[in-house]
């Protein structure tokens, strides 16, 4: 690199503490998406045990979605996400009565071939439909409110943490206080006590698919405007999805959202305070950091829906 | 059971990480199917004997011709550079068609040979490229290569083409470090990505831009574009703040852009591909920072990228290659705007830069063999470094090391929702707007 030190201007002074303001509110603006983006993969984990790799091709089609909304009737994609969730949960909903269902009690193996196969196949049916051109969607939001001078908050991504913060509220309060949701995690607790007392969990796999994938649908339809929307941008959300979801633990909600935050916090300082090469060290940092996790908690830091022993053989 | 959760992790991780590193490359196993986009069949041969009387050698009138050349190349399909992939079959495709059906194939010393060019999928994946041009050279035995799209597979493929000593023509590949390595084979009729900036920062320099920071990927033709562009600011006298690297498939650059916020500079460049242009659009503009302005590459030059990004691709600064209303022109397409009018009557979409540098790749090999009256690969070889023609392209003149010397780097901005050539000063047809107004004022 060379480039040299940077002009002390940016290292003393109030500068400094603006740095690490925003500093703060980029990375808690990041946190929120991540875990917006990789709860419907941590639940379906959490409930069925089902290591979904197809996931970031499931942000892919409700980002395409919502483009083609925007695009087509000039929808804003905030206002998109209303129909983005129900079209992506009948579409989460029928995948699992016709395909998932059938690999849910197989080994782990069958599930990650069966979905990383989804996922060749949904990049590819959307790149012969939309071609790879990349695509973009326009939001009212768009935009930056000044908290003071040097500090700024970007309002598309306030927005998709608003949204995010509302979702995770929302699936968690369906989860406690519904019977439905008492049904999900008693299936994720214990599938075989929960078919005694008259769970049927086949339906309850369903819908939690249905929930989850329309939640990552929303996802997708949330970053349709931060940035670009191809075919083939899904498995770095995969990998992503994973990476919180080791930290936070299966199926947390609270795990997810610290998860994320906590990633989000590490890239942002990284990215501003390492110089020439940050944003490059954040990602390396960030896998450092599962490394850690993985080998002194395996349970993840939060525990989660399901006890990270796992009843089934590989 | 730990020890087994740790293991599933693990492995997930690995299959994971091996599916973002080779794209999407992975489903496919199978032999790649060739596409041949012309061949030498007899099937025509009901055509007007008026017509062969114009065209002394045709697909239409193989008996007139004294044999067939046969090209090959990997060019993209599937993949990360799908869409720049396309462009390049389509440009390939408009040279070979006019070649065959109009010109009357190629002049080797009075004789007429048609040519036919094998095409393969190389997926995105630099192995996968390497394989198919051995594959072309062991069993299809092809005559010539014509290169694949982007620095990066351009560099695997043309280190086969060296070792089997055919030669390789090529539009799409430009970044320095593919010349720096004594190859004899290689030659691209395209500036070299060093290169890309000069027209853009010579023209902000004299419009007052004092300071400049860079961001880019740490890929091979990016980084070529990014330490050209500190040679440039020297060289027009502004002066380099910052520079940034980021990773392949980057989703996030607000880091980046906060920083580059609070050092306050005159100018932004950032290098990198399509995506990548979306991303520092939308990063400045969530970081609350209009530099006044923004220099970017690969994405304003296209079309696509103001009908995605809106109002707020309006004053973006882009490198390109070639446009449509540059004043180059030539006696085998006519002018650039005549070249582009067949272009879009052929394919119903307008050309990019990436098209009509493919269509100037298939004739710089074809003068050069017209040139050396022979299909002797040292003869070819010597012919392509003694070419110096202009086209509908540009001036095509190859150094010694094999790159283009002859071929200026125009810059465009757009304004309005149309990209318009403000750079070199010969070929403009607007005047740069300097400073940018800000995002929130449009």
């Amino acid at each position: 690199m060379a480039c040299g030190p940077l002009p002390l201007t940016t290292l003393k002074g109030g500068r400094s503490i603006d740095q690490f303001v925003q500093a703060i509110i980029n990375g808690i603006m990041l946190g929120g998406f991540y875990a917006a983006m990789m709860l419907g993969f941590s639940v379906i984990w959490g409930v069925m045990g089902v290591i979904n790799l197809a996931h970031g091709e499931f942000v892919m089609v409700g980002a395409y979605l919502t483009w083609l909304m925007s695009d087509g009737a000039g929808i804003d994609p905030f206002v998109a996400i209303l129909l983005v969730f129900p079209i992506m949960f009948v579409f989460g909903y029928v995948l699992q009565r016709v395909l998932i269902n059938r690999i849910v009690d197989r080994p782990h193996l069958v599930a990650l071939l069966v979905t990383f196969g989804l996922s060749i196949i949904m990049a590819n049916a959307v790149k012969l439909r939309y071609t790879a051109t990349p695509r973009l969607t326009d939001t009212a939001l768009s935009g930056v409110w000044n908290l003071y001078e040097g500090v700024t908050i970007p309002r598309t991504k306030t927005g998709i943490l608003v949204v995010a913060l509302l979702i995770m509220a929302g699936l968690h309060l369906f989860l406690h206080r519904t019977k439905l949701g008492k049904s999900i995690r008693a299936a994720a607790q214990n599938k075989q006590a929960a078919r005694i007392v008259g769970i049927d969990v086949k339906k309850i796999y369903a819908i939690t698919f249905g929930i989850c994938i329309a939640i990552t649908g929303v996802a997708g339809a949330l970053i349709s405007s931060t940035q670009a929307v191809f075919p083939f941008m899904g498995p770095p959300l995969t990998l992503r999805a994973f990476t919180i979801t080791a930290l936070a633990g299966l199926g947390s909600i609270p795990g997810a959202l610290m998860g994320g935050i906590t990633l989000g916090l590490v890239e942002s300082f990284i990215g501003i305070y390492v110089e020439g090469i940050g944003t490059n060290l954040a990602i390396v940092a960030s896998f450092a950091l599962l490394w850690v996790i993985l080998v002194t908690r395996p349970q993840g830091l939060f525990g989660g829906l399901r006890p990270a022993e796992e009843p089934q053989p590989l | 059971m730990r020890r087994r959760t740790l293991l599933i992790l693990i492995v997930v991780l690995a299959m994971v990480a091996a599916a973002c590193g080779s794209d999407d490359t992975a489903e496919t196993t199978s032999a790649p199917a060739a596409t041949t986009t012309t061949t030498a069949d007899a099937t025509g041969a009901t055509t007007t004997t008026t017509e062969a009387e114009m065209v002394p050698c045709s697909t239409s009138t193989p008996e007139s011709c004294a044999g067939t050349i046969v090209l090959g190349a990997a060019v993209s399909e599937t993949g990360r550079f799908s869409r720049e992939g396309k462009d390049t079959r389509q440009g390939y495709a408009t040279w070979v068609d006019w070649l065959n059906e109009e010109y009357g194939g190629i002049n080797v010393g009075g004789d007429r040979y048609l040519v036919e060019l094998i095409q393969y999928d190389d997926e995105g994946d630099a192995d996968t490229a390497a394989n198919l041009v051995e594959r072309l050279i062991t069993e299809d035995e092809v005559d010539f290569l014509l290169g694949p799209y982007s620095s990066g597979l351009t560099m695997g493929t043309s280190a086969i083409a060296e070792r089997y000593g055919v030669l390789m023509v090529e539009g799409n590949g430009a970044s320095e470090t593919i010349f720096e390595r004594g190859f004899q084979n290689i030659f691209a009729v395209l500036t070299p990505a060093g290169n890309y900036t000069e027209s853009a920062i010579k023209a902000l320099a004299d419009a007052g831009a004092k300071t400049m920071v860079i961001a880019y990927e740490d890929t091979a033709f990016p980084t070529s574009v990014g330490a050209g562009a500190v040679k440039w600011a020297a060289e027009y006298g502004i002066e380099v703040l910052a520079e940034e690297t980021y990773p392949l498939n980057v989703a996030d650059v607000s880091a980046i852009m906060t920083k580059f916020r609070d050092l306050d500079p005159d100018i932004f460049v950032g290098g990198g591909h399509f995506n990548d242009a979306l991303l520092f659009v939308r990063g400045a503009k969530d970081v609350g920072w209009t530099p006044k302005g923004m220099v970017i590459t690969v994405g304003p030059s296209n079309p696509e990228f103001a009908t995605e990004v809106g109002v707020d691709a309006n004053y973006i600064i882009g490198p390109t290659q070639w446009e449509a209303s540059m004043s180059w022109s030539d006696e085998w397409f006519g002018t650039a705007a005549e070249f582009a009018a067949r272009y879009e009557e052929k394919w119903g979409e307008q050309p990019s830069y990436q098209a009509a540098e493919s269509t100037a790749t298939g004739l710089a090999l074809h003068l050069a063999i017209e040139l050396a009256g022979s299909l002797d690969t040292d003869a070819v070889r010597q012919a392509l470094r003694d070419l110096n023609v202009n086209t509908f392209y540009g001036p095509i003149d190859f150094d010694d090391t094999g790159k283009n010397a002859g071929k200026p780097m125009g810059a465009i901005q757009i304004l309005d929702g149309v990209t318009q050539v403000i750079a070199p000063a010969e070929a403009k047809v607007a005047d740069l707007v300097y400073p940018m107004p800000p995002w929130d004022e449009r």
